[in-house]
């Protein structure tokens, strides 16, 4: 069996893992330009995000969360043994992940919203073309471009769910009672985009990969931004 | 046709002002002294900076007064006298006068008939623009020379009056009163030609990315504190009115400042991806970061994004100088050529984001000399 790969931010990359993580780096940006624009999170940035809108971001999110654990466990399933070590790191994310939608329900019902709603809540047409665009990728033969996926979704966590959790703390009623979902990613979600670090220059191989990595980012990111969007329309 | 930048002057308004004489020149808000400054100013690290107004609050230079004695001091180095200058480009986020517009107060003052003339207004890249709407008129062959002058007077607007009339203590929130240790006065100006003078610098490109489609106001003046009301300041029956709610106050929202680095970020690596920019071979890196703490995000962001900029190459004046706003890059231009770290053949990049509803812009420059281009 291969060794897994190292964790740490990596001190060097190849040329082409470089580069890669340039665009991946742009397509971050233009992600949360995109976000910016979307109505609940410019309510979020004015200050006017009340309780409802708070509840009817869990109930739309929770579809997907409840997901997100499947096309992470179906993606590693679809790695030969000659990713055997990615692999691992992508087994290891999803048993991570694989049942944190519980945190959100439980989110959900501290902030006065009722349980059989929220696990009776459709996937919004967003959510739906996430599921499925992710669910189809991850089927893929050594789906190298998840790293794009989890780029942007780990990214979310990293770099917003705690901004995000401590605005809307401080709208609603000032109690972290009900954000420990937003703040579980926020706190750890870097650890994983460490692993995601660690994995571009190991699934950088060739140009196409590299292309197809950025392209489901691309994707991802316009995808999620929907998903969002369409909370206004739910 | 290649334009060239061959003569730069600034001018700064009285004596440096240390952090511990601010507060004496600004005003104490009700009496009591500030309990942000130091954190502030620990953030920025600015320890001096200049300013038009005394402690009186008599306005010692006016912002066309800066501008005029800012465009004499690049006259006086060029082989131009005013009379000769055939396009006027100003820029300021407020001038003195809110109509008519700045360059008119400008070319007033300096006495150039029958200039062609053009102002720019915004925040701090609106000098940049006034810089492409010079460079671009002389390289169309429509003038051979353009005078660029820009000029900022921000402590009018930090009086402690201002926040009294706006309701004192209750109004002086930490978005209201940040820009109060961060802005400066000053101007700078720049004489651009058809011909390069001596040593001088050929502008090779000027370029911007504007992200106002994305993003709220970050910074201003003219609404109100409550996010609900949609009023700006001339909305109200009367100017005092305006005042008492704070609609007057020039505002930071800093939960959103933080994207002034992604935006300069992202503008850069466009730049590379687009064969304009090659960060291995530029020389100098004249930033205009409003806050000392930006530059160190600046710099891991490009080398994360293997686009190092080294340390050695980075340039600014702010420390000394202040945060100009708009003026802030040519007078930054004009102290880094002072310097003599320009050789022939160096390339220079000037960066300029802008938080006012986020915009950055570029200016690649090479320094030349006459007659050995």
């Amino acid at each position: 069996m291969s060794e897994p790969v190292v964790l740490d931010r990596p001190d060097v990359l190849t040329d082409l893992g470089q580069e890669t993580l340039r665009r991946l780096i742009r397509v971050w940006f233009d992600f949360e330009r995109r976000l910016a624009r979307v109505p609940i999170i410019r309510r979020l940035d004015l200050g006017q995000f009340n309780l409802q809108d708070y509840q009817n971001l869990l109930l739309n999110l929770r579809p997907q969360v409840v997901e997100g654990a499947r096309w992470i466990a179906r993606g590693a399933s679809s790695f030969d043994r000659d990713y055997a070590d990615v692999r691992s790191v992508i087994i290891g994310h999803a048993k991570d992940e694989h049942r944190d939608y519980e945190v959100l329900e439980a989110d959900y019902v501290t902030s006065g919203g009722d349980l059989q709603t929220l696990q009776t809540q459709p996937r919004n047409p967003g959510s739906e073309a996430l599921h499925c665009f992710l669910m189809y990728r991850a089927g893929q033969p050594n789906p190298v471009d998840l790293l794009g996926a989890m780029w942007i979704i780990e990214g979310l966590g990293e770099k917003m769910a705690n901004d995000w959790a401590k605005r809307m703390e401080e709208l609603i009623d000032g109690s972290k009672a009900f954000t420990r979902f937003l703040r579980y990613h926020g706190d750890n979600d870097d650890s994983h985009m460490d692993k995601l670090y660690g994995l571009v220059d190991r699934v950088c191989t060739d140009e196409g990969a590299a292309d197809r990595i950025v392209r489901t980012a691309k994707v991802v990111a316009r995808l999620y931004a929907m998903q969002l969007e369409e909370i206004e329309h739910a | 046709m290649s334009v060239y930048i061959t003569s730069t002057g600034a001018f700064l308004p009285g004596p440096p002002v240390g952090n511990d004489e601010m507060e004496e020149i600004l005003g104490l808000v009700n009496g009591k002294k500030s309990r942000l400054k130091r954190r502030i100013l620990k953030a920025n690290g600015i320890v001096t900076r200049h300013y038009a107004i005394d402690k009186d609050h008599n306005t010692l230079y006016s912002a066309s007064d800066m501008a005029v004695k800012a465009a004499e001091r690049c006259l006086e180095q060029s082989t131009l006298s005013s009379s000769q200058v055939k396009m006027l480009s100003c820029a300021t986020t407020q001038g003195d006068m809110v109509i008519p517009g700045f360059g008119s107060m400008v070319q007033a003052g300096l006495g150039i008939p029958e200039v062609e003339l053009h102002t720019t207004h915004g925040v701090c890249t609106c000098s940049s623009m006034a810089i492409k709407a010079a460079y671009n008129n002389i390289r169309v062959g429509d003038q051979p020379n353009a005078l660029v002058v820009v000029s900022e007077l921000a402590s009018r607007l930090f009086k402690n009056t201002h926040y009294e009339a706006a309701g004192g203590a209750a109004a002086v929130n930490f978005d209201a009163e940040f820009l109060r240790w961060m802005l400066s006065d000053g101007a700078g100006s720049l004489l651009l030609e058809d011909q390069p003078r001596g040593q001088c610098l050929r502008i090779d490109w000027i370029r911007s990315y504007s992200h106002a489609d994305a993003y709220p106001v970050c910074m201003g003046i003219g609404a109100t504190t409550d996010p609900n009301d949609t009023r700006t300041w001339q909305d109200f029956p009367t100017y005092g009115e305006a005042e008492a709610n704070g609609a007057l106050l020039i505002r930071q929202d800093i939960r959103l400042l933080e994207t002034i680095v992604k935006i300069g970020v992202d503008g850069t690596l466009k730049l590379i991806e687009d064969g304009l920019l090659d960060t291995d071979k530029l020389d100098h890196l004249l930033c205009h970061y409003s806050s000392h703490h930006f530059k160190s995000r600046i710099y891991e962001l490009l080398d994360m994004a293997g686009a190092r900029v080294d340390e050695e190459k980075w340039y600014s004046n702010l420390y000394t100088r202040g945060n100009t706003g708009a003026a802030s890059i040519l007078i930054m231009l004009d102290e880094f050529l002072s310097t003599d770290r320009a050789k022939p053949g160096d390339t220079i990049i000037c960066m300029v984001p802008e938080s006012g509803r986020f915009n950055v812009a570029y200016i690649h420059l090479t320094v030349v000399e006459e007659g050995n281009e």
